[in-house]
């Protein structure tokens, strides 16, 4: 009896999502690795068992190693900064500042335009304004575009995936800082905990379920970039900018090289599982009930 | 309290992507294609009083369709497809592809669902690709007749219709030349590099500080500029594919080829008269066009196709533009100092997999009917503004570039080479030539890069 409402209940609850989830990612992601064990090309008809032969060509192709270490420095430098400032801001947001809803939504505005978008606005500032601005003022900062020079434009990458990621951290921030229960901090400040202790004993271990969730995302995002990478650099300068993911796009779509771009595609997915789920590990470990 | 903060957040929120959603709903482009295929522009009438097409009444009723790569032509695509549809009761449903998206991924995507356009327009190395796979033989069609020194061969059968010619050089502002030196300027006068090194000295005298534009993109860097060294082998496509081979087995040594010396010294020329060249790789591609109808520079280098951005910026089909060849050095009897390189670009490729006979027939008739029926013959040229690579069309294009590429295929003062290469080819030896451009890097730099690219092909 009971395990047969079981099986209904699963049917009617479960069966639906379970196979939404297989059709579109478990599945696919099968089929994908498969892929890479074959020559396809994207067109022809036969599909040959090639081995790990497109692997080899994953480990020949230095560029993408480039590409991919590039990106951890980029997630690196994306993470730390974003995880801070929005840390920050969302502390002093919820202050009771005035007008801070309205910062709380102005912030918030730069991650719901598009990365698309948000690049080429970006390029626009930054090889446009800017320089008009080093024109006017002899700044030598701003004398030429910062997209045209290898280092500069991965700080342009940087400042704008920063500016466009924070304001959605802030909110993440926000909604932890609202939910510590006012008892303890009343409690601490009665005991006599002050300011940055207050900080790091009380408010820190309440809030590691946010920086969890916060890490995790920053860090995910970080690794998958690609919409602001094609529309704001799109890996120029000669292709000194070009982050991991795009790089396998490339791979795959330009070069024509599908086994290969799947392969990478692969190793990037491995990479960018075992860091996140360390990473959600370990802080998970941090949580604490209040 | 909270809820109230939460709902506020989410109502601005929502605004703002509200604002975003319909502020972005206009013009955001790649810049090869600039152009807004709404855009009005004043149109010549078709006359469609005589057409001595001969329609096969059997395949009236019968739908196509065709996808379509080159999004300034949508609009006279879909016109000539109403047109074609009146006179033979084919309907030809237009496809375009969106931008951004490239024309192969979107046709490959098409094929893997069993659903491929019936006609699809695309690039050469696009059609070489799929041909043997996918696509019907053309080459017993009529129009192969019209059209012979454009064709596409793989293994000795043509599987693409050429839609358009199209040729690039060094475009010159005709009215800013002369009035920086002061005097009548000749376009033919000039025949070798230092023949054209004196012209920049003197437009430099005339107070043009910097005289050309020169495009950062990819694009324009790997395959227009550096496929010369492939098509100036001998100005044929059978020279550029034994050029390229060549360099393939390591038989030809890049660093001592002629053509890649004279190549590097001409871009050299290119790369000290550029007017962007204090920052070359913050060039923007919008403002070449401004500054070469505003008078800013004298000379751009880039194809037919830029005419639409020229237009925008204020040129008018009557002022007068042209195209100045690559030269590459100083001996008058090279072609290459002469002609300029015009190829078909774009092919039309009919789906020979998955379309039944009737509609490959509709298909084929419709692309016959572009190169007979005087309506198909005006249209193309007229309507699309296209270089017909056929010689039967008697039609002549509007606008200066084409015509100017129009009539020297006519004189044969243009040379057809279009050197087939991979598709990464401009985009991996584009960022070798950036560099280069940049100055940040040297001649033998940027030959190692493409001896390595060649080496790393199969």
């Amino acid at each position: 009896m009971k395990t047969k409402s079981n099986g209904k209940d699963f049917c009617m609850f479960a069966l639906p999502g379970m196979f939404c989830f297989f059709a579109v990612l478990v599945i696919p992601f099968i089929y994908g690795v498969y892929l890479t064990l074959t020559d396809w090309n994207g067109v022809a008809k036969v599909k040959n068992f090639i081995g790990l032969k497109n692997f080899s060509g994953v480990v020949k192709d230095a560029q993408f190693w480039t590409s991919l270490l590039l990106t951890f420095k980029y997630v690196i430098v994306v993470v730390l900064l974003v995880n801070i400032i929005a840390f920050a801001v969302a502390y002093l947001l919820t202050r009771g500042i005035k007008g801070q809803n309205f910062f709380r939504a102005g912030f918030f505005t730069p991650n719901l335009i598009g990365g698309i978008v948000l690049g080429y606005i970006w390029q626009f500032v930054f090889s446009r304004v800017f320089v008009n601005i080093g024109e006017a003022t002899g700044w030598s900062l701003f004398e030429v575009s910062w997209l045209s020079d290898p280092s500069k434009a991965f700080a342009a990458l940087v400042l704008v995936s920063v500016w466009q990621l924070s304001g959605y951290m802030i909110l993440i921030y926000v909604a932890g800082f609202m939910g510590l229960n006012e008892d303890v901090m009343e409690a601490a400040s009665i005991d006599g905990a002050t300011g940055w202790i207050k900080m790091t004993k009380i408010v820190l271990p309440l809030m590691m379920s946010s920086i969890t969730i916060c890490l995790f995302l920053t860090l995910s995002r970080a690794f998958m970039v690609y919409d602001v990478n094609l529309s704001l650099t799109g890996g120029a300068p000669y292709g000194t900018t070009e982050m991991a993911a795009m790089h396998v796009y490339e791979k795959a779509f330009t070069s024509r090289q599908f086994g290969v771009g799947q392969a990478e595609a692969l190793i990037l997915f491995i990479v960018v599982a075992i860091i996140s789920g360390t990473q959600v590990y370990f802080t998970k470990k941090q949580e604490v009930e209040a | 309290m909270r809820k109230k903060v939460l709902t506020k957040v989410m109502a601005s929120g929502l605004a703002a992507t509200m604002m975003v959603t319909t502020m972005t709903g206009c013009t955001f482009g790649f810049a090869s294609d600039p152009d807004d295929p709404n855009e009005v522009v004043e149109e010549e009438p078709i006359d469609t009083s005589v057409d001595t097409f001969e329609y096969d009444t059997a395949l009236s009723g019968t739908n196509i369709t065709l996808l379509n790569s080159k999004a300034e032509i949508q609009v006279a695509l879909e016109a000539m497809s109403q047109s074609y549809e009146e006179k033979s009761g084919v309907h030809v449903e237009v496809m375009p592809v969106t931008d951004g998206d490239s024309p192969y991924t979107k046709v490959v995507s098409l094929y893997n669902s069993g659903n491929p356009p019936t006609l699809s327009i695309l690039d050469t190395t696009d059609v070489i690709a799929l041909a043997e796979e996918k696509a019907a033989d053309l080459s017993e069609e009529p129009w192969t007749a019209e059209a012979e020194d454009y064709l596409t061969y793989v293994n000795d059968k043509v599987y693409s219709f050429p839609l358009c010619i199209e040729g690039r050089g060094l475009i010159y502002n005709k009215a800013v030349i002369e009035e920086a030196l002061g005097e009548a300027f000749d376009p033919e006068s000039i025949q070798t590099l230092d023949d054209f090194k004196a012209l920049l000295d003197k437009l430099v005298a005339g107070g043009i500080e910097k005289p050309i534009s020169l495009a950062k993109e990819d694009w324009s860097l790997g395959a227009h500029h550096l496929q010369y060294i492939y098509e100036t082998y001998d100005g044929t496509s059978e020279g550029a594919a034994e050029v390229i081979n060549k360099i393939k087995d390591g038989s030809l040594d890049l660093s001592s080829y002629e053509r890649m010396k004279e190549f590097m010294d001409a871009f050299d020329v290119l790369k000290e008269y550029n007017v962007a060249k204090g920052d070359p790789l913050g060039a923007d591609y919008d403002e070449m066009a401004i500054d070469l109808a505003d008078g800013k520079t004298a000379l751009w280098f880039n194809g037919n196709w830029a005419w639409p951005n020229l237009q925008e910026a204020g040129a008018e089909n009557d002022d007068e533009y042209g195209f100045l060849p690559y030269f590459l050095n100083n001996d008058k009897d090279d072609f290459a100092n002469q002609m300029i390189q015009g190829s078909p670009s774009k092919q039309v490729m009919l789906d020979g997999q998955f379309a039944s006979e009737q509609e490959q027939k509709a298909a084929k008739q419709f692309l016959n009917w572009i190169v007979y029926s005087e309506i198909g013959q005006q249209m193309l040229v007229k309507k699309a503004n296209i270089i017909p690579p056929f010689k039967n069309n008697p039609y002549e294009p509007a606008d200066p570039l084409s015509r100017d590429i129009y009539n020297r295929v006519q004189e044969e003062k243009a040379f057809n080479a279009s050197a087939i290469v991979p598709n990464d080819h401009w985009s991996v030896l584009g960022a070798a030539m950036q560099k280069y451009l940049a100055g940040r890097s040297d001649r033998e730099e940027l030959v190692q890069s493409i001896e390595d690219y060649w080496a790393e092909q199969e």
